[in-house]
């Protein structure tokens, strides 16, 4: 990513009005500030803009991995018109997730790289939005023994790391159409629970 | 909620006349019908369906601060 493409005076009027309206219709307690990049980790994320929730209903953002606060940044962005492509460059943030959620993919990465020099078989990572597959891949570029691809559709869309020479898997080899409930993680973090939270 | 979806459908979509939200109140749930102009569904559903899964989110995390359960039906 080069020189920045939003600003604040561009989209950020726009912006504070999207997500004041979803956060008062929505009743959530949320307040916001917008700032222009600042990134703790540039070579994964390099946003123009940084959104940063604060208030009572942060835990309820954060949960999930963060589902309310991705979905509220995917509104925000298909509102504001942004291309896909450019998504990354405006980033919703709450307590420092983002950062600390590279570094736990990094970490990820790096005992899948071992897993697999180790048994020689691949490993699949649970199902990923496209910014923490980009980390993932990212992180395991120069790695010489394996190697990394992206392989299901939509949300069931995976990381899954190959010994170098190991030809891909056919499509659903590790990821078993489930009916009736949310796609079952393979391997990564099988401790975590992905369906709602319980309150 | 209703006001919610509505807010939210109007901004994604190219003809915000078109959009109207139904509230159907069930003893236990309450639908949101959402109907939009045929040529905004894309845009309130999106790649994958991941705006429609965005919308849902939002509802349902407003909905456990109500303590009350919404779902949401897009409708041409």
């Amino acid at each position: 990513m080069s020189e920045r493409k939003y600003t604040l005076a561009s989209v950020g009027p726009q912006l504070d009005r999207c997500l004041s309206r979803i956060i008062r219709n929505a009743g959530f307690d949320l307040q916001f500030e917008m700032a222009e990049g600042e990134a703790p980790h540039p070579d994964f994320e390099n946003p123009d803009i940084s959104v940063k929730f604060a208030g009572r209903d942060v835990d309820l953002l954060l949960s999930n991995r963060a589902e309310l606060l991705l979905a509220l940044e995917q509104i925000c962005l298909e509102v504001l018109r942004v291309p896909s492509e450019d998504h990354s460059r405006i980033a919703f943030d709450a307590n420092d997730y983002r950062m600390l959620r590279i570094e736990e993919l990094r970490l990820s990465a790096r005992a899948a790289a071992e897993r697999v020099k180790r048994s020689g078989k691949p490993f699949a990572f649970n199902p990923m939005n496209s910014r923490e597959r980009r980390v993932i891949h990212l992180s395991l570029r120069d790695e010489q023994e394996i190697r990394s691809e992206s392989a299901g559709v939509g949300p069931h869309r995976q990381v899954i790391v190959y010994p170098a020479g190991m030809p891909s898997a056919p499509a659903s080899a590790f990821q078993p159409p489930r009916q009736g409930g949310p796609p079952r993680g393979a391997g990564a973090r099988p401790d975590r629970g992905r369906g709602r939270p319980r309150r | 909620m209703k006001q919610l979806i509505e807010d939210i459908a109007k901004a994604l979509v190219d003809n915000p006349e078109a959009v109207s939200v139904h509230e159907v109140i069930g003893e236990q749930v309450t639908v949101l019908e959402l109907r939009v102009a045929a040529d905004d569904l894309g845009k309130v559903i999106g790649k994958q369906g991941r705006t429609a899964r965005s919308i849902r989110t939002i509802l349902g995390a407003a909905s456990m601060k109500l303590n009350r359960r919404f779902t949401l039906e897009i409708l041409e």
